[in-house]
């Protein structure tokens, strides 16, 4: 960490290692200072699965840490809602919120979070036990179904990672991998791996999904299919592999377990020609992944995005991972390779905190009741990231108090009595698991790499600095006292990267190296024992006849679902298929566009059963007809300058479907129509500053066959 | 001496503006706004271009990062009454930024269009400007400015292995892209030195038939390679693919 002011004297560069937000990956990464100033953020070149790599969003934390509009200092709303405040002295911030809690009593309490880094969910916990506050964790709901879909499958609850580097098939059905889902900085690296990694055997990526995203068009087969229709496909490959008798039984049975099957059912009501209207395959493009599956072992299968955001989500995932179950390669080399739990079981956020859209919904009700009158948030979104349904807005206007401690006046902290803003990332302290880990455990150390900039204070302290006003006894005193504990606590496993001969040189060599792995700790996992779900066609909301098209979101490789979309570098970076920038628009195929006289740039009104907004249309050639396509990340009715006023969110566009199982929200469940207005609106893009078109005699982007 | 290049696998690239993003942090680019997109005068040092072939369903959408190609006959050097953009013994194509006048002959002359003008005054909110890297210029009003293969950290590099009396070691230092890049698809470094990385990737690429440049016919000799993207569907396509 910063501590030695001769960093600032000097004029010399300093590196300090940290770690990645938990929604980022968690991942290791270093950071330049120079005179006590970030100025660049990378991979760490020693932390597992990334080899010094990053990403985008990973470069751009500095900004996060120097945004303009960051909120210093405690502060109280002259009225809810106004979104006016006055700053308040930070003790009598605190001595308010612990005056609230003692009044109103954990239990009508409940502390609504993001994603929590490792040490922040020990604090939490610790926080939780004292006071009796529930605890309730935002995180997309394609998460929530991902989570599920694991655990019934393979027996664990973190999350798995393909091992591409090895593999040489890759069959996704819908995943954005290499651009935002889990770990887009492992993943991308493995890609580059499997690409190229080895001299004379290229891996081979075919996708199925309903877009061409920007992960799908590095594929070297796209197969377009009707949206939610990904579980159909993989019931259909995994037919053909057994029909074939290409599927040992012993591999074939987890597979039918987990779908509720039997080898009869799976051979009659599955059969490609069955399946495949359903689909928009053939029967022959069925049998041609299900060949090449076996064909190029060791392959590996995965799903994800909008795969998992269908009203059959979980039978999506279900039946396509459970493909890896049939291939054999749950757990092998260029398979799919499930991760241990924490190395420390107080380094996890319980599965029954992270909350479902029906969960959310509940909740809020219990808030508009007065069951719940308190509401806690810390770097949570949840009236801009849920539909309007959940009746999120209306909760917190009628709960009694509401405490924010978002380093940002977003849509949710506008609501808020009170504002005890958090310190950025890169002034905390912390330590990080990330989820997915590398295939063993691993920990990355995040460490404040400048002193503070602002008049902010993690939020781990100020949970801890609560429960000493409320009288109770604190685990630990600060959030980076807790950090070196729980750091310690790994040096008394005796295992892993990092050895020391005493605690000061452990926790110095920690921070050095930013983590500490052990890859002799793996996970076994278990083949399903029961049914994890039933096959499922996916349903729409609204009539076909009334809205002819499929409204098709999807997170934007830079603003994620939205909670990017303070950072200017991230709203200046095209997204990769349309190139568009810094707004909303919608994406209409060529034979859509030619059926109603559209063009890029025309103004329409997208109509669903659910709300109608005016946004800007790009014609897409990849598009499938039938779809009209719509990113999330935009439509914030506050969130900084660099957000605020921009584009629709699609929130507000989609009915709030669910998937049956888990009560996840489906926001791929729609449908729409839209209808000229007969102006136009400028799109902002990078498509057209430089030719953009392939030269016929000398195309710039080569391309030649593989070798045979 | 060392000769720089920099060579970018088009089969590993995703197109996922790591490399942008980092030049941009690298290199103190101003942000592009909207209203700088809706001018078409965004600035990105190293930018990633999209183009299509084919139609619905069998489309393709390709991705390429285009920095300067540092090009050893670099058209764009001629024509600056100032000297103002010139090469460097190291084979670089550099832009004295208080030298230029801003005729933007050199952008009218770059064929691959990585030269920027810089209409305004570039602006930052002041808590922004903590992150600008001190070792690279602002640039003001009314010059260009260009990809330099981050000179800084080259010359910072042969500074320190001066102080310490020895000679750059292979692979000792690359670009902010090559360094961000998660798919390892671009590469620095000394094309003369045989056991840097970009050497040893071009000599087994170029057995495979993989490497070419862009624009090569126009014989300005670039130092940016690429290496051709494999496509299962490339036979079936015209034969210059």
């Amino acid at each position: 960490p910063v501590f030695n002011t001769n960093d600032w004297v000097y004029g010399r560069d300093a590196w300090f290692a940290t770690a990645a937000p938990p929604d980022q990956g968690g991942y290791g990464l270093i950071v330049r200072v120079f005179e006590g100033r970030a100025k660049k953020v990378d991979g760490n070149p020693d932390f597992p699965g990334i080899h010094g790599k990053s990403d985008a969003r990973a470069q751009a934390l500095v900004q996060e840490l120097y945004h303009p509009d960051r909120l210093s200092g405690a502060r109280r709303a002259t009225s809810r809602g106004s979104g006016q405040f006055q700053t308040i002295p930070w003790d009598s911030a605190l001595q308010e919120v612990a005056q609230i809690l003692r009044e109103v009593g954990g239990e009508h309490a409940v502390l609504i979070t993001g994603r929590l880094n490792a040490s922040q969910a020990a604090i939490v916990a610790a926080f939780r036990k004292a006071t009796g506050i529930r605890q309730a964790v935002l995180e997309p709901d394609e998460f929530v179904v991902l989570r599920t879909a694991i655990r019934r499958l393979f027996g664990v609850s973190t999350l798995p990672i393909p091992d591409l580097a090895n593999a040489r098939f890759l069959l996704n059905f819908s995943a954005d991998f290499l651009h935002g889902w889990i770990a887009p900085v492992a993943l991308a690296h493995a890609y580059g791996e499997f690409r190229q990694g080895k001299p004379g055997q290229r891996g081979l990526y075919y996708h199925v999904g309903p877009r061409l995203s920007g992960t799908a068009a590095n594929a070297d087969r796209w197969f377009p299919i009707i949206p939610g229709s990904e579980g159909l496909v993989a019931l259909a490959i995994a037919q053909v592999l057994s029909t074939e008798g290409k599927a040992p039984q012993d591999r074939l049975d987890p597979y039918l377990t987990a779908l509720g099957l039997d080898a009869t059912r799976l051979a009659s009501d599955y059969a490609p020609e069955r399946v495949a209207p359903a689909t928009g395959l053939s029967a022959e493009q069925i049998r041609e992944l299900a060949h090449a599956l076996v064909e190029h072992q060791p392959a590996v299968v995965i799903a994800g995005t909008s795969a998992a955001a269908a009203t059959n989500g979980l039978f999506n995932l279900v039946a396509t991972f459970g493909l890896n179950w049939i291939l054999g390669s749950v757990n092998q080399p260029g398979g799919l390779l499930l991760n241990p739990e924490p190395p420390l079981p107080d380094l996890r956020v319980p599965d029954d905190a992270i909350l479902s859209l029906r969960g959310w919904t509940e909740l809020f009700e219990q808030i508009r009741s007065g069951t719940i009158s308190t509401v806690l948030v810390y770097r949570a979104n949840p009236v801009y990231a849920l539909p309007s349904a959940s009746g999120a807005r209306e909760a917190l206007q009628a709960a009694k108090h509401v405490v924010s401690f978002s380093p940002f006046l977003d849509e949710t902290t506008t609501l808020a009595d009170l504002v005890l803003p958090d310190q950025a990332w890169l002034e905390q302290w912390g330590l990080s698991v990330p989820d997915p880990g590398p295939g063993f455990a691993a920990v990355a150390i995040q460490q404040p790499v400048v002193a503070p900039f602002l008049d902010a204070r993690a939020f781990g302290d100020v949970l801890l600095d609560l429960l000493r006003l409320l009288g109770q006894d604190q685990p630990w005193s600060t959030q980076e006292q807790a950090t070196k504990a729980l750091a310690l606590q790994l040096r008394s496993l005796g295992r892993g990267s990092v050895t020391a001969t005493n605690d000061k040189e452990f926790l110095v060599t920690l921070q050095a190296r930013g983590g500490w792995w052990d890859e002799q700790s793996r996970a076994t996992g278990s083949a399903p024992s029961t049914a994890a779900v039933q096959p499922r066609e996916p349903a729409f909301a609204g009539e076909q006849n009334q809205f002819p098209y499929v409204l098709h979101p999807y997170p934007l490789p830079s603003l994620g679902y939205g909670e990017l979309a303070h950072l200017p570098w991230l709203q200046g970076l095209p997204e990769p298929i349309s190139t568009n920038v810094w707004q909303t628009w919608i994406e209409v195929s060529q034979a859509t566009a030619d059926e109603l006289g559209l063009q890029t740039g025309d103004l329409v009104r997208v109509l669903t059963p659910q709300g109608v907004a005016e946004l800007p249309v790009y014609v897409n050639p990849a598009t499938q007809p039938g779809i009209i396509a719509i990113p999330f990340g935009q439509g914030h009715t506050a969130y900084t300058r660099y957000a605020e006023g921009r584009g629709v969110n699609p929130a507000t566009l989609v009915a709030p479907e669910t998937e049956p199982d888990t009560g996840t929200f489906a926001w791929a469940a729609t449908r729409c129509r839209i209808e000229k207005t007969g102006r136009r609106a400028r799109l902002a893009r990078f498509e057209g500053m430089v030719p953009a078109f392939q030269l016929e005699e000398f195309p710039i982007v080569r391309v030649m066959a593989p070798k045979a | 001496m060392p000769r720089w290049g920099m060579v970018i696998d088009l089969d590993r690239c995703i197109g996922c503006g790591a490399c942008v993003v980092a030049c941009q942090a690298e290199n103190n680019v101003p942000i592009n706004t909207e209203d700088v997109y809706h001018q078409r005068r965004a600035i990105a040092w190293i930018r990633l271009e999209r183009y299509w072939e084919g139609e619905y369903p069998n489309i393709k959408a390709r991705y390429i990062p285009v920095p300067c190609m540092q090009c050893t006959n670099a058209p764009c050097e001629p024509v600056c009454p100032v000297y103002a953009t010139y090469h460097t013994n190291e084979g670089i194509n550099m832009q004295v930024y208080n030298r230029c006048i801003g005729t933007r002959y050199c952008a009218v002359n770059c064929h691959w269009h990585v030269r920027f003008f810089n209409f305004w005054e570039p602006k930052w909110p002041d808590s922004l400007k903590n992150q600008l890297n001190p070792d690279v210029t602002v640039r003001s009003r009314g010059v260009m400015e260009k990809c330099n293969f981050c000179v800084h950290r080259l010359v910072k590099a042969e500074q320190k292995a001066k102080t310490e009396k020895r000679s750059l070691r292979t692979d000792e230092v690359t670009t902010a892209c090559a360094q961000a890049c998660p798919t390892s698809a671009i590469v620095f470094g000394d094309l003369d030195d045989p056991n840097s990385a970009v050497s040893k990737l071009l000599a087994q690429a170029e057995q495979e038939g993989r490497v070419y440049r862009l624009l090569e016919d126009l014989g300005t000799d670039p130092k940016v390679y690429y290496l051709k993207k494999i496509d299962l569907e490339a036979a079936e396509h015209a034969a210059t693919h």
